[in-house]
């Protein structure tokens, strides 16, 4: 087709600036109209439209491969992708995120979902990749980055595991304590960060990573949210570190200089790491006529940890030890479980159980045991039984003109 | 010589001697075998010895999900019935004593059981007479309290094995108590919800939350949705009659209001029992062996879901031992599936 020459640019050989589109068989090129030289030719694409307008057409919407795929899938994809960037996750991450995106995607009770499922349906792709590679990334991470509330993540989350078959190994606590640590702000002095409260990054992450296994050898890790663990350890490594400054830091100011958040259980990690490091105090010598309290014994960290091993199992009996010891001391009355080894008299200064917090609290109430009734499930029904579940018609009437008088008072629609 | 439960002495002589050989055969001093000589206590406490440590038995337990009785010697019974089980249930024995030997296992468990071989003789001996006993007591028709069988001696009246009626086996001395049972029945005639409510005490209907009406019953403590179709859902009960009985009763109200109810299909849909196992279990190592099995996300949830193939059970595990067991129809897929799962956690105990 041929059209005007205005707007079209010079002619590159001879500068004219009349340049006529023409079409050599079926492909449109443009000529100088003097010299004849072809200053561009169509593109070997598609749309006749675009080309029409000599606008280059991509080769995704050339070959209709998005036409395939939905636009709210196209959206979920593009959404993956920023995520990954944003986290700065290597590239290899980023496809195989894509790769589960789409496979989600065919399932329908994935592809019915809302909007805010499928949001969140980005997030549980990227995390399961990070996982998969050993990338220490945390839901809370996620969730606070996409909006998202944790309990429809979490869902979500247990439904793709599920649906695609998938094996996701655990989180990886060390890698966890070296990127949250590395995040802290403490590593420099600053406005905010006095010099006393500096830290060297080399001296900090490995004793927290030994508080940390610490923790994890005595039972306060496992069925607990990693995160507290890692700022209580983080805590009270960097308190060990120099404790002249700063044993007066408490817990949450400790958080607003590194500058993360405070998770409320980190209190109580606190309590239970000094706890542990305390009875291990009472295994050393020099330490034990100190009678150290819960902040003394920070400045002895580094001694404790050099030496937990050890201190660990003279401090806590092993529950083993302790049944074959009560089985051949006391031989009729034979212990019949941890716990109630635990409850018999047993000399004062021997150590404690090792045994998880939750164990070590008292039941909150005995547990019922239920009475061995002969019951057949066919007994009679005695009518006077059946009765006092019903009103009787006064009851009824009164109900009545209470429910309505109610309703008339609020204003409410017709009563149910 | 101490008499054990269930055989006279002088029948159970030959067999002591024959385990007696046996542990010589061990490297463990003499002195242990004093064990068998520990005065006899009530039978409650061998129950728990059993349980607290590994026993033999437990490792003998062959891959077969029904009674494992097989690998068990039970040559202290009457001569007629078992002696084609004698010859096979020694070798296996013995077997089973040198397999643990060589067993290289988590180091955990080589440990144990080089300090527990001394007390695997006692343990097997006594676990041998709780499985006698209650293999015993599927034939007979009452279960005999532990008191009483120490003196009397019960005739066998089988020796095939069977999944035991009551759920006390030698891997455990542990029986999962039933918290809930979920049950369905259709009263069969179209409902007017808004007449329940309004003449029952124990009913409450808000349609814009929940199309159902919800009523109670106190005895036995029960919760019913009622729904206008006619069908009817049952919860709060701790046993199966339990169930049809309370079902029954809130059939009865809905008569009493002047509908005709029937009571027709009742299905028992779900049972949920717990325990508890008394040691601590480190979660994190359980969900690396049992990978395809378990999943364990600490951040969303404390316990460890174990989702068990065979019964199809899924168990909660916690850190403090507690067990949760759902997803059953029948009490005895609960009862098998802690049966399967306690081995597996006893491996976890020291870990």
């Amino acid at each position: 087709m041929s059209g005007g020459a205005q707007g079209r640019g010079r002619c590159p050989d001879c500068g004219c600036a009349e340049l006529v589109e023409d079409s050599h068989y079926s492909q449109s090129q443009l000529v100088c109209a003097d010299c004849g030289c072809v200053v561009s030719e169509g593109l070997l694409t598609t749309t006749f439209a675009d080309e029409g307008h000599l606008r280059e057409v991509t080769y995704s919407k050339s070959t209709g491969e998005n036409e395939r795929v939905s636009r709210s899938q196209q959206r979920g994809l593009r959404r993956v992708r920023d995520l990954c960037r944003v986290l700065q996750l290597p590239s290899t991450f980023e496809e195989t995120a894509v790769s589960y995106y789409q496979r989600a995607f065919q399932h329908p009770g994935l592809h019915a979902a809302r909007l805010q499922k499928k949001e969140v349906l980005v997030g549980c792709c990227v995390l399961v990749t990070c996982r998969q590679h050993n990338w220490p990334l945390t839901m809370g991470t996620i969730c606070t980055l996409l909006y998202a509330n944790l309990e429809l993540f979490s869902g979500t989350y247990l439904q793709i595991v599920k649906v695609l078959g998938l094996d996701v190994p655990a989180l990886s606590l060390a890698d966890l304590v070296k990127t949250y640590c590395s995040s802290f702000k403490l590593f420099q002095a600053s406005p905010s960060v006095a010099v006393k409260f500096v830290e060297d990054k080399e001296k900090m992450i490995p004793r927290t990573l030994q508080l940390v296994e610490l923790a994890s050898e005595t039972w306060l890790v496992t069925g607990r949210h990693p995160v507290p663990v890692i700022t209580a350890a983080a805590y009270l490594a960097w308190r060990s570190l120099q404790p002249g400054g700063r044993l007066t830091c408490s817990l949450s100011r400790f958080c607003k200089l590194a500058g993360v958040d405070l998770p409320h259980p980190a209190y109580l990690r606190v309590q239970e790491l000094l706890a542990i490091l305390l009875r291990m105090a009472g295994q050393l010598a020099w330490l034990r006529i100190l009678n150290l309290d819960k902040q003394t014994v920070v400045k002895h960290i580094g001694d404790l940890l050099q030496h937990r091993c050890i201190l660990l199992r003279q401090a806590f009996r092993d529950e083993a030890e302790e049944e074959e010891d009560g089985q051949q001391e006391e031989g009729e009355e034979a212990g019949s479980s941890t716990l109630e080894v635990l409850e018999r008299k047993r000399p004062a200064s021997s150590p404690p159980p090792l045994l998880p917090p939750c164990m070590l609290r008292p039941p909150k109430r005995p547990c019922p045991t239920p009475a061995d009734s002969r019951i057949t499930g066919d007994e009679d029904i005695s009518d006077s039984e059946i009765e006092q579940y019903l009103r009787t018609p006064r009851e009824i009437k009164d109900f009545q003109r209470a429910q309505a008088a109610s309703q008339a008072v609020s204003g409410a629609p017709t009563p149910s | 010589m101490i008499s054990s439960p269930l055989l006279s002495p002088m029948e159970e002589e030959p067999y002591l001697e024959i385990y007696l050989d046996q542990c010589l055969n061990q490297d463990e001093p003499a002195s242990t075998s004093s064990h068998l000589f520990s005065p006899i206590g009530p039978y409650d406490a061998y129950l728990h010895i059993s349980s607290n440590q590994e026993t033999l038995a437990s490792h003998l337990e062959p891959s077969k999900d029904t009674s494992d009785f097989s690998s068990v010697d039970l040559s202290f019974l009457p001569d007629e019935l078992n002696q084609e089980n004698i010859e096979q249930t020694f070798t296996e024995g013995k077997e089973g004593v040198e397999g643990n030997h060589e067993t290289q296992g988590d180091p955990s468990r080589l440990q144990e059981l080089s300090e527990k071989n001394n007390n695997d003789i006692c343990t097997h001996n006594l676990s041998l007479s709780n499985s006698g006993l209650h293999q015993l007591s599927d034939g007979t028709s009452t279960l005999p309290s532990p008191e009483n069988s120490n003196s009397s001696f019960f005739p066998l009246t089988s020796m095939t094995p069977l999944t035991p009626m009551t759920p006390v086996s030698e891997g455990s001395g542990i029986v999962p108590q039933l918290q809930n049972i979920v049950s369905t029945v259709n009263l069969a005639c179209k409902l007017d919800l808004k007449k329940i409510a309004l003449h029952a005490k124990n009913a409450e209907y808000n349609p814009k939350r929940f199309a159902a009406v919800i009523m109670r019953i106190r005895e036995p403590r029960t919760t019913a949705l009622i729904f206008s179709s006619g069908k009817m859902v049952c919860t709060g009960a701790k046993s199966e009659e339990l169930s049809r009985l309370a079902a029954r009763k809130f059939a009865r109200v809905v008569q009493k209001l002047g509908f005709p109810a029937r009571f027709l299909d009742f299905k028992i849909q779900n049972m949920v029992g717990s325990c508890d196992v008394r040691f601590p279990i480190r979660l994190e190592s359980l969900v690396l062996t049992h990978q395809q099995f378990s999943s364990y996300e600490p951040e969303l949830f404390p316990g460890l879901v174990y989702r068990m193939v065979k019964p199809r059970i899924v168990l909660l595990i916690f850190v403090s031992g507690k067990v949760v067991l759902t997803g059953a129809k029948e009490r005895s897929e609960i009862y098998e599936a802690f049966e399967n799962i306690y081995p597996i956690l006893k491996g976890f105990k020291k870990a």
